[in-house]
């Protein structure tokens, strides 16, 4: 057998959900049987790529118990095979298979996007953020400003009451009873120092997020706001804004 | 050539390395996990490069690939390269999908001239995209091909010998290879040129009675220790370290197990030299 066919015939061997017999493996050592020796690649490449699944999303393995979660992720290994070279982003379709699932319980995918997220802030790529002296520096210098949000900076949006599930189980607490949201929530999700970071967002703050993200200027974020948000003190409201993402290292230089 | 007992980095063992010197010369770290945007790993690895030499070793090249190896992947092996300026870059002696897919596992390769040949030219584009010679480990496996030609020993001296490329031989993957296939330790051992051998690595594997699984989670057991001799025999000093990828356990549990690599490295070539 020449070598394209072996090692497309043997990765297919490792795809299919069974191990069978195979006449290209040798069976002369040991009087093993080429289904005995493949199904150890068989097995291992499915209980590794559960593995990488259950370390990520750590969070939605609990939530789900060992016996579910697992069923879930060898669905996921049969049907979703791996095209990147870094094992831990094996998961990223992951979220959505959970919500296609799970239909009548999407409160699990919105956890399972939050521990992927969290994942991704946490090896994210490295900016360096700005401070109030550089702000300060920037506004003396007269001219206008651009607010860029650092690499980690990302939002989802939860229907339900994820983030009280997610805190419950991260303390060892039993989860709360899942409930929809009387109207939808912003989470936003970044690294601060070597941790990754989240919160919920008000609606002027997830609209400022907003307008930072589409490269808006400082000046015209607040217009952007004074118009959305006619009945709130948006001068008042976007300097506390400011101060507290300066503060969470969400805004780089 | 850098000797010396080294250990491969686990995150489980980062606050040991940053708190105080330890009992090991260098550290290998698995490229990959490293191949990063950015965040704490990258941070720590800066932090510990600044106090030990370190080797890199890498899990997805797929040397063995007959599309030919992935560029994007190379020029991140090659930038972390630059940014640690390690001792060697390893990879391992295999293939790791095909058709744009990953199986995030080292499969064997068949020993043919046909295989050869692919390795021989990945191992040259590898070569000039590093700018140093590969260094390539032989792994475990749990079968062999009828469409063998050469024993995996005459492939790797071949490869060596037509590359310039190194071996990090893994005595552990000699052993289980060698019972799961039923040859001879003590001929793949004979079989490597001397001059090739740029480093070793020690591990553990799980016995299952009738295969042996390279699991890295277990302690290295005395057959592998017997091979070691052999190989100081053979290939005199080269760096040797401990690899350990699952049931880490404490550094000092690991640093113990090094040292027992020192003590049989010392007794073997003194009694070599005393001869």
């Amino acid at each position: 057998m020449k070598l394209a066919e072996l090692q497309t015939t043997f990765q297919h061997a490792l795809f299919d959900a069974e191990c069978t017999e195979a006449d290209w493996i040798s069976e002369s050592a040991r009087g093993l049987s080429s289904r005995y020796r493949l199904d150890v690649y068989h097995n291992a490449y499915r209980l590794r790529l559960i593995d990488v699944l259950l370390d990520t999303f750590e969070h939605t393995a609990i939530y789900l118990g060992d016996e579910w979660f697992n069923k879930l992720a060898a669905d996921y290994v049969q049907t979703h095979h791996s095209t990147y070279t870094n094992i831990g982003l094996y998961g990223r379709e992951f979220p959505d298979f959970i919500a296609e699932q799970l239909a009548d319980d999407l409160e699990v995918s919105e956890l399972a996007l939050m521990d992927w997220t969290l994942r991704r802030a946490f090896d994210g790529a490295d900016s360096t953020v700005m401070t109030l002296e550089d702000l300060q520096q920037l506004a003396s210098a007269g001219s206008s400003i651009g607010l860029q949000a650092v690499p980690t900076l990302t939002t989802c949006t939860q229907h339900f009451n994820t983030l009280d599930i997610w805190h419950a189980i991260n303390q060892d607490e039993t989860p709360p009873t899942v409930e929809p949201l009387p109207e939808p929530i912003e989470l936003l999700i970044w690294r601060k120092g070597h941790s990754p970071h989240f919160r919920s967002l008000s609606k002027i703050e997830s609209a400022a997020i907003t307008c930072i993200r589409s490269g808006e200027m400082l000046d015209a974020i607040g217009a952007i706001l004074e118009k959305d948000f006619p009945e709130d003190d948006v001068a008042t409201e976007f300097g506390v804004m400011l101060h507290r993402w300066l503060d969470d290292e969400i805004i780089s230089l | 050539m850098t000797s010396g007992f080294g250990l491969g980095l686990r995150t489980e063992h980062y606050n040991d390395f940053l708190a105080e010197p330890q009992s090991v010369d260098w550290l290998e770290v698995i490229s990959d996990n490293y191949m990063v945007d950015g965040g704490k790993p990258l941070a720590m690895l800066d932090q510990i490069r600044a106090n030990y030499p370190m080797a890199m070793h890498g899990v997805s090249m797929s040397i063995g690939s007959i599309k030919g190896l992935d560029t994007d992947y190379l020029a991140k092996l090659k930038k972390l390269e630059q940014r640690i300026e390690p001792m060697w870059v390893s990879d391992h002696l295999c293939w790791t999908g095909v058709h744009g897919r990953n199986m995030h596992d080292l499969l064997p390769l068949p020993y043919t001239d046909e295989a050869l040949q692919v390795v021989k030219r990945n191992v040259e584009h590898a070569q000039e995209v590093l700018q140093r010679p590969l260094v390539l480990e032989n792994v475990s496996s749990y079968v062999e091909y009828e469409s063998s030609e050469m024993t995996e020993w005459e492939f790797l001296a071949e490869v060596c010998q037509a590359t310039g490329c190194r071996l990090l031989l893994d005595l552990n993957n000699i052993y289980v290879s060698a019972f799961n296939h039923d040859f001879s330790a003590s001929s793949f051992i004979e079989g490597i040129p001397v001059d090739s051998v740029m480093q070793f690595h020690l591990a553990g594997h799980q016995d299952n009675g009738d295969i042996l699984v390279d699991t890295h989670d277990h302690p290295v057991c005395d057959g592998v220790w017997d091979i070691y001799r052999q190989a100081l025999l053979r290939f005199g000093y080269v760096p040797t370290m401990i690899e350990r990828d699952d049931k880490i356990p404490p550094l000092a549990e690991l640093i113990s197990e090094l040292d027992m690599a020192r003590a049989i490295a010392d007794d073997v070539l003194n009694k070599k030299i005393a001869l």
